[in-house]
């Protein structure tokens, strides 16, 4: 019922600006209880919102509502007055994400077994990560404990959710404090909430971040089906709550800046509107976020630490991209403001208030306005919950939530909060003292007479007092007397006026301790009081002030002072060997070096290659005009070829290589989830590769599609995207799919032997034809045909398209493979499906069947020499690459592995030691070859006129142990150049002298600091299982 | 084809058995192996021994004293490159448990022993010797003592027969500094070891208990006598560790514990401590290039370029196999040196570098490891550059003076599959 109430609530909230706070009578045992109804907070200094601030203002509240703002108010009668002077009234910060009030999801046990299969009983999706259902307001409970830290920050007012799964259902949005349960839902299901962690779930699909992305979009065109199929399907709730969701405001939390665009794209796709809850480090790619049209976010300001770098072993390990982002992060907010990005502000990871305040004000002196920060934490996340009729401002006819300080916490670091009001109801943070006995006096006590100060907070102050005693050195003759200065610790309480003191004292009048009351008198600034002596008698006493307190919270000393002027350069990728600024295509005239054209003219001596405009634009010997603003190289003694390409690579994804959660994961894509800042790109750049393509793992038989890239270091992974690829799909054989190698309870998935495998195959080709079957019937009917024979739109099955594509010749396979009874099944299966196995990749047996293959029309992409790494590579040798070729097949050499890819030349080359290939031959291994097995020979893999200007110069044959790389072009730009590497290094060692010694003397100062950690680097391969979706 | 030659040639010398002839390597390129290059040497061999080294174009060649002479003009002989710190001999599969025995189970393992366990009919090894590595130090792994590694001929009969150098030395994995990293499929941030002082502690007594049980012991304890000989310099002790302040600590400890002759395995930051190890004498056997630096920051060709920056400053140096599968990369040893070569060693120091400063630093350089007058007969002829992929091409190799069967699996498949192709 809640949730049909949701949608009337939404569109009519507009006009509904009083809901919530008009109560229900609840009977009550006795007399209705008596609280006062409206208030005025007058004489204050009061934000109403990011452009107004009155300086001497009152505020008037009645029934939970403010009713009027400003410097002559009508005080309603009855109303209790408060006078709020010297004080700032905020309103209340609103906290978008939050689990406040909800029980932690719990999570199932772990088993060895894999869980194939969803165990949630009931009318729900079939994948636990999927669950729409949950409706956070039916489980939400007051919680003033965690309320707290909330107030302290200055929120009074949050949204919150179940923080578990993909789709993860509705949240409310409530009022903090001592509400009651109650009363504190202000809207029921304000915002739904999303992100691509599978969470509790321990189903095995998906095990990656590409899963996740397929998962929730065959969610989203599930839901749609729903929808237009209601009335004769089974009822889902999960589905059923997206479809209504898909009004509400949608937030969706990421854990990366790249993840923003993955989401986004999701958004596109259904043409959705997604507040993005960010990681804190979206400047790294922020001139890509500033060209997103209308995508709001909300960040955190969870700041990393500084490393402990007292350790000069550990400091010299922490990598430059961790402390360029320590040194950048506080400016994030800066930077996104500066592109005109809207954001929210959220206290996300933050425990501590004292923290986020910390982490705020070092956000606004690196550059975040004040405006911009009271509008972030304000009216932005009311504008993105929809409760701006309710928040956000202290305008009239809003809600009492704001919170007081004790001055501008946006001007002041120290400021302090003191209450915060909440739908009206004051809590009182800080028990203000009525008195403030801080200062120097002069106590008289009966005959003798201190002079005692009390310093520290006005409500907890310490004290100390100075006596005097006489001893007398009777060693000396005469004997000799001398006048000690004892320092004495006085214990203080204030309560109300009132003042205990408390000190143990041995000098030349008492010996023992003093305990002394007396009542401060504000007009005269003294104590009067009694008190007893260490002898028990009880005394008369008066204190008199000597001095003011000094005041050791100096306002200045406080002040927020904004300074971008020391701000630094993000680097692209913001890392070492990261560009400042991304080179740019130029004209270059590559002169008189070997020329290796893989075409007809084969090696060319004493040729020149020009790079125009990121493509070739002349190879040869011949005549040709150097064109204006050329740069020119002189390359002699030096070898040109195309860049490398390797046709099986692992580089550059992010969280998981492999969706092994089913048998048939057609639907992901590599595409998905390319990882720009892999330092791989530029290390096998080094090696001379330009293209890589980036493949599935081979956990599953039909694994995922993949993605062609150019290493364009620098650049963001939609730039790295080969525009208009062909498309390609991972297929997998063997050992792998079979699971034998994962341990022995990984027996449970389908298949467990070859013989499971190729029935893998037929079931999906079936059912992919069926299914287009399905559409063909549909889309050839017209709208009138299909209302009339009731054919309905069949539902959209991601997972069958992409299968389809493959029998329909539109999506190739590369196939993980290594004995030739599998690789001649496949083939078969093939056949009899009526298309072709693109590339059999690892085809280490491809040797065997080699003429099968041909016949087959299937290429082969393979290792040099690699073997002896399972029982199906027994047969494996390093002749597989020469006998292939030498039959006919289209034959590669590739690395699959992140090192052996800065070194594929010299794999080439291996092709002339075992098997005796020509040099021309085995160049092509690596290059022409596989640009023809990935269907990109029309723009790469070879020297000729109006191909991409992807360009290797080499310092000696390019086959030759010697070879090293001198320039490396992609698409024209000159990515790497040896000349480079060491003006690189030199930069990197300074730029880490710099942070490391600002680290240090943030250290110093006694800053929070964390002990280093060094992330493992994800070296994928084929065999990788990532359970990377958590 | 030349290797069908070099076949039949064996054939006729009545393979196998340790002929009484004198043979003379003529008009080769010989490499030493001890930094000289004879443009055209002759290389005498008897029995199991080296007779003779002489530059063709200045000594002066009695024909009559060889029973046969080899012409080798234009090809180039090297002496047996080695595979230090390998597993060769102790595993065949990698995913197979069963054919892995390298690794036991226990910490302080120093009286577990490499040797009885080398399978000298290794398939592994037999496409290792095809690209002129001739001997391995079989090495256990694993624990903090993995135990005693032994130096082994990759021809033999049996273990017994393959020994070159028993026991040679004990392997130590000295603690990381930095721990954690998850594993392969789920990797998580590495922190900095807050145990490494303990554990460095633990080591620190277990040698010192091994120390004390040397000068007086009631009991026989079968750790600490394992233990002996690395204090009286009979082995050596391969202290395995990378990062800089690990590598200062292994070497202030082997002093402190008078370790006689202790050897740094690993040594990724060894470059930056050469002035100590050159003091304490310690050599290091480092990774080769096909490794990737450690940190992102680091020189994208750090490791090619190490062998140079040791040389350098000085430090004595080796390479062994690298990579994430480096007992099958053993065959590539020569092309590591290779790609020294190509980041600044000489030709002949990087031949040095998988041969002769292997077998020193193994502690069997006065036997074996370079063509010298009075050494084993360990070498192999290639008919190009051996330190190049593309001119690899081993067609006769010996050890002790015994030819070898230069074929394999792998080979023997390609002939069949090149047959069945013929055919057709």
């Amino acid at each position: 019922m809640v949730r049909s109430l949701f949608v009337f609530i939404f569109i009519l909230s507009a006009f509904l600006s009083f809901d919530g706070i008009a109560q229900i009578p609840v009977p009550e045992n006795g007399v209705e209880s008596s609280e006062p109804t409206s208030y005025v907070l007058s004489n204050a200094r009061i934000i109403v919102d990011a452009e107004t601030t009155i300086g001497k203002g009152s505020l008037v509240i009645k029934d939970g509502r403010i009713v009027a703002v400003g410097k002559l108010v009508k005080h309603p009668a009855g109303s209790v007055v408060i006078d709020m002077k010297g004080k700032t009234i905020v309103p209340s910060f609103i906290e978008t994400y939050s689990s406040i009030g909800l029980p932690d999801p719990s999570k199932t046990k772990w088993s060895p077994r894999p869980q194939l299969e969803s165990k949630k009983e009931g009318a729900y999706y079939w994948n636990e990560s999927i669950k729409p259902e949950v409706n956070a307001v039916t489980l939400f409970k007051s919680d003033q404990k965690a309320s707290k830290e909330y107030q302290k920050m200055g929120f009074v007012v949050a949204a919150t959710h179940v923080q578990d799964g993909i789709m993860r259902g509705a949240g409310p949005v409530v009022a903090l404090g001592d509400v009651d349960s109650r009363e504190a839902v202000i809207r029921s299901n304000a915002a739904a909430y999303f992100s691509l962690k599978k969470g509790s779930s321990r189903q095995t699909y998906p095990s990656s971040q590409m899963g996740s992305i397929a998962l929730f979009r065959q969610a989203m065109y599930d839901a749609e089906y729903y929808k237009e199929n209601k009335s004769c399907s089974p009822r889902n709730l999960s589905l059923e709550a997206l479809n209504e969701q898909l009004n509400a405001p949608m937030i969706f939390e990421v854990e990366d800046k790249l993840e923003i665009f993955r989401a986004r794209k999701i958004a596109d796709e259904f043409d959705l509107n997604f507040t993005i809850v960010g990681a804190g480090n979206e400047f790294e790619r922020i001139n890509e976020l500033a060209a997103l049209e209308d995508q709001r976010l909300i960040i955190p300001i969870i700041f990393p630490d500084a490393y402990d770098v007292g350790d000069p072993y550990v400091a010299r390990q922490i990598s430059l991209g961790d402390l360029k982002e320590w040194e950048l992060a506080p400016a994030n907010p800066y930077f996104l403001r500066k592109k005109g990005i809207e954001f929210a502000i959220t206290s996300k990871g933050h425990k501590k208030a004292s923290d986020f305040w910390n982490h705020l004000h070092k956000s606004m002196e690196n550059g975040l306005t004040r405006e911009d920060a009271i509008r972030s934490l304000t009216s932005v996340p009311a504008s993105i919950l929809n409760i701006s009729n309710d928040l956000g401002s202290l305008e009239e006819g809003k809600l009492a939530s704001f919170s007081i300080f004790d001055k501008d916490p946006f001007e002041f670091k120290n400021a302090e909060i003191h209450e915060s009001w909440s739908i009206g109801k004051q809590h009182v943070l800080k028990q203000e003292p009525l008195v403030d006995i801080r200062g120097k006096y002069r106590f008289s006590i009966d005959s003798s007479s201190y002079v005692i100060e009390l310093k520290g907070q006005a409500e907890k102050p310490k004290g100390s007092l100075t006596a005097y005693k006489t001893t007398v050195d009777s060693s000396q003759t005469p004997p000799v007397e001398k006048l000690d200065t004892l320092k004495i610790k006085v214990d203080v309480t204030v309560e109300r006026k009132n003042a205990n003191f408390h000190f143990d004292v041995s000098d030349d009048y008492y010996d023992g301790v003093i305990t002394l009351n007396g009542q401060y008198n504000q007009k005269i600034n003294a104590f009067i009081g009694q008190g007893m002596l260490p002898s028990g008698r009880w005394i008369k006493w008066t204190g008199i002030q000597l001095e003011k307190p000094k005041d050791s919270n100096k306002e200045e000393n406080g002040k927020v002072v904004i300074d971008t002027a020391d701000i630094r350069k993000i680097w692209y990728p913001n890392m070492a060997y990261g560009f400042d600024t991304l080179p740019e295509s130029q004209t270059y005239v590559l002169r008189n070096a070997t020329l290796w054209t893989n075409e007809d003219a084969g090696i060319v001596e004493e040729g020149t290659v020009i790079l125009k405009d990121g493509k070739i634009d002349f190879v040869g010997t011949g005549n040709y005009s150097i064109p204006a603003d050329a740069i020119t190289i002189d390359c002699k003694g030096k070898h040109i070829t195309s860049g490398i390409i390797d046709e099986h690579s692992h580089i550059a994804i992010s969280k998981g290589v492999n969706e092994g959660g089913q048998a048939v994961s057609a639907e992901v894509s590599i595409g998905d989830v390319v990882r720009s800042d892999d330092i791989n790109i530029y290390r096998q750049l080094a090696g001379g590769v330009t293209t890589s393509h980036l493949l599935h793992g081979s956990a599953n038989p039909i694994g995922g599609q993949s993605a062609l890239i150019k290493l364009k270091w620098g650049y963001s992974p939609e730039e790295m995207l080969i525009d208009n690829a062909p498309k390609f799909i991972k297929f997998a054989l063997g050992e792998n799919v079979k699971q034998s190698n994962w341990g022995d309870f990984q027996t449970v998935r389908f298949p467990q032997t070859r013989m499971g495998v190729e029935q893998v195959f037929y079931d999906a080709f079936i059912r992919a034809k069926e299914y287009q079957e399905k559409w063909q019937n549909y889309n050839d009917l017209s709208p009138k045909k299909r209302e009339m024979k009731g054919v309905k739109k069949p539902a959209k099955d991601l997972e069958l398209e992409s299968v389809w594509e493959v029998v329909n010749s539109e999506r190739f396979i590369s196939c993980h493979s290594y004995v030739q009874s599998e690789i001649n099944m496949l083939m078969n299966v093939a056949d009899s499906m009526g298309f072709t196995v693109n590339t059999f990749t690892h085809i280490l047996e491809g040797y065997k069947v080699a003429d099968k293959m041909v016949e087959h029309g299937a290429g082969g992409s393979t290792f040099s020499d690699w073997w002896a790494y399972k029982y199906e590579v027994q047969d494996a040798i390093p002749y597989n690459a020469s006998l292939m070729n030498e039959q006919g097949v289209l034959t590669a050499i590739n690395s699959d592995d992140a090192e052996m890819g800065r070194r594929l030349n010299q794999e080439a080359a291996k092709g002339i030691k075992y098997g005796g290939m020509t040099e021309e031959e085995a160049w092509k291994m690596v290059t022409l070859n596989p640009a023809k097995l990935l269907h990109l020979d029309d723009r790469m893999g070879s020297l000729k006129e109006g191909k991409d200007a992807d360009i290797v110069v080499w310092s000696d044959n390019p086959l030759s142990i010697q070879a090293r790389t001198l320039f490396v072009f992609v698409d024209g730009e000159l990515l790497y150049s040896d000349e480079a590497l060491g003006m690189h290094q030199q930069r990197i060692a300074e730029e880490k002298a710099r942070i490391i010694s600002a680290m240090l003397a943030s250290n110093k100062r006694g800053e929070k600091k964390r002990t280093f950690k060094k992330e493992k680097k994800k070296h994928w391969h084929c065999d990788t299982l990532g359970e990377e979706a958590h | 084809m030349n290797r069908l030659l070099i076949i039949l040639l064996l054939v006729s010398f009545s393979f196998g058995s340790l002929s009484q002839e004198k043979i003379l390597l003529s008009r080769a390129t010989v490499h030493t192996g001890n930094g000289i290059k004879i443009n055209q040497g002759l290389v005498g061999i008897q029995d199991d021994k080296i007779i003779l080294v002489e530059n063709a174009l200045t000594y002066s060649l009695d024909k009559e004293v060889w029973d046969t002479i080899i012409d080798l003009k234009g090809k180039h002989v090297y002496p047996a490159f080695f595979a230090p710190n390998s597993n060769l001999g102790l595993t065949e599969i990698d995913a197979v448990r069963a054919t892995n025995d390298y690794d036991e189970v226990g910490a302080f393992n120093p009286h577990i022993r490499s040797l009885i366990a080398f399978n000298a009919e290794s398939k592994v090894s037999a496409t290792v010797k095809t690209n002129g590595v001739l001997y391995a130090q079989a090495a256990p792994t694993g624990g903090i003592i993995s135990g005693s590694s032994s130096v082994m001929k990759l021809e033999a009969w049996n273990w017994e027969d393959a020994v070159v150098k028993a026991d040679d030395g004990i392997h130590l994995n000295w603690p990381a500094t930095l721990q954690g990293g998850g594993w392969w499929a789920e990797p998580a941030p590495k922190k900095k070891n807050k145990k490494y002082a303990e554990q460095v502690t633990r080591i620190e007594d277990f040698f010192k208990a091994a120390r004390s049980y040397a000068k007086k012991h009631d009991e026989f304890d079968q750790r600490f006598d394992a233990m002996q000989e690395v204090f009286n310099g009979e082995k050596r002790l391969y202290i395995h560790a990378n990062e800089l302040k690990a590598l200062i600590d292994a070497v202030d400890f082997s002093k402190e514990m008078e370790v006689q002759f202790p050897v740094i395995v690993g040594g990724y930051d060894a470059h930056l401590i050469a002035r100590e190890l050159i003091d304490a004498e310690i050599p290091v056997i480092i990774k080769g290039g096909h490794e990737l630096p450690q940190n992102d920051d680091d020189p994208v060709d750090m490791q090619y370029r190490l062998p140079k920056m040791l040389k350098d400053a000085g430090v004595k140096f080796c390479i062994q196999s690298a990579g994430s599968m480096p007992t099958m990369n053993s065959r590539n040893i020569p092309f590591l040196a290779g790609t020294a070569m190509a980041y600044g060693l000489s030709e002949e120091e990087a031949i040095r570098s998988v041969s002769l400063s292997t077998a020193e630093i193994l502690g069997v350089g006065d036997k074996v490891g370079s063509i010298e007058k009075g050494k084993l007969a360990s070498l192999f002829v290639s008919e190009g550059d051996a330190l190049d992929m593309r001119t690899n091409d081993v067609t006769m190799a010996m050890i002790n003076g015994k030819f070898l069967n230069l074929t394999n699996h792998q080979i023997k498949l390609y002939e069949k599959y090149k047959e069945k192709y013929e055919e057709n």
